[in-house]
């Protein structure tokens, strides 16, 4: 049996579908546990800002990052299957790591830049950054990203124009929460 | 020259291969998540596992995590070979090459 130039260009274009869906559901798998830890982690740290005075707020970010950063390595690596792959795992966490530093730097330049005194818009412009950043990369290799930004932007932009009394508590239970259910979609893909 | 592969070259057991051997560095790949990537239906994809596991080509696990039955596939390395030389076949053909 011989099969055409035609069937064997739509067999290898099935290919590249099925491994590109493969790797996006691959990619869902991992990234939804660490999506519900930073739902875990906003939430705690927004609280913190709701009850506690603006001194404390780095302190309180600062303890929540560090403990973030350090669990999202360890579930990058947990989630793999042979040593090549936890490898391969550690090196993507760890381009992780720097991308967040390098977003982290960009919201310091934002605030040296613009030096907001408003604390409800200190407070809301990381999320929407965040929301657009997880939409970006829906864009490019995980679709349901996209609502899960969108969401989280959209959310945080209610509670900055309609819910400013309680906006940290706002952000805690829906933007984390958000954060929680999205983690938990992308986990069951 | 490679050659073409009948076996593996059905469209659903070449969806399955490519699957298989894109997720190899994870290990075995559950049976709910493959019937996802291929989009194949419960009935369809048991009976093409089959076929490709009598011929060698893929391991079939089956276990229980707590109460819940599991079943888990993975490509074995004559699975492995056999989907490269398929592979191999077809860029051949597009290029030309298998005259």
């Amino acid at each position: 049996m011989t099969i055409s130039r035609a069937e064997a260009a739509q067999a290898l274009s099935d290919i590249d579908t099925t491994t590109g869906r493969s790797r996006t559901f691959g990619a869902y798998r991992v990234t939804g546990p660490i999506l519900m830890l930073w739902g875990v982690i906003w939430a705690l740290g927004y609280t913190g800002m709701g009850l506690w005075p603006v001194e404390r707020w780095g302190v309180v970010w600062g303890v929540l990052d560090v403990v973030g950063v350090a669990l999202t390595i360890l579930l990058a690596r947990r989630r793999s299957g042979t040593a090549a792959a936890t490898a391969a795992s550690s090196v993507a966490a760890w381009r992780g790591l720097a991308t967040a530093l390098v977003i982290m730097l960009f919201l310091g330049a934002s605030f040296a830049i613009f030096q907001p005194t408003d604390q409800n818009a200190y407070m809301t412009f990381p999320v929407v950054l965040a929301g657009f950043i997880y939409a970006g990369i829906g864009i490019q290799r995980m679709p349901r990203l996209i609502w899960i930004g969108a969401a989280m932007a959209g959310i945080a932009l209610i509670g900055f124009y309609a819910f400013q009394p309680i906006l940290p508590f706002w952000l805690a239970v829906v933007g984390g929460g958000g954060l929680l259910a999205g983690g938990l979609w992308l986990r069951s893909a | 020259m490679a050659e073409l592969n009948e076996m593996i070259h059905q469209p659903l057991r070449l969806k399955i291969m490519a699957a298989l051997w894109a997720e190899r560095s994870g290990g075995a790949v559950e049976f709910a998540r493959l019937k996802k990537v291929s989009g194949a239906t419960d009935g369809n994809l048991g009976s093409h596992l089959t076929v490709l596991e009598k011929a060698g080509y893929v391991e079939i696990e089956k276990d229980f995590v707590g109460k819940r039955p599991r079943t888990r596939i993975a490509v074995t390395p004559a699975g492995g070979k056999a989907y490269r030389g398929h592979v191999e076949y077809l860029r051949q053909v597009v290029e030309g090459l298998d005259r």
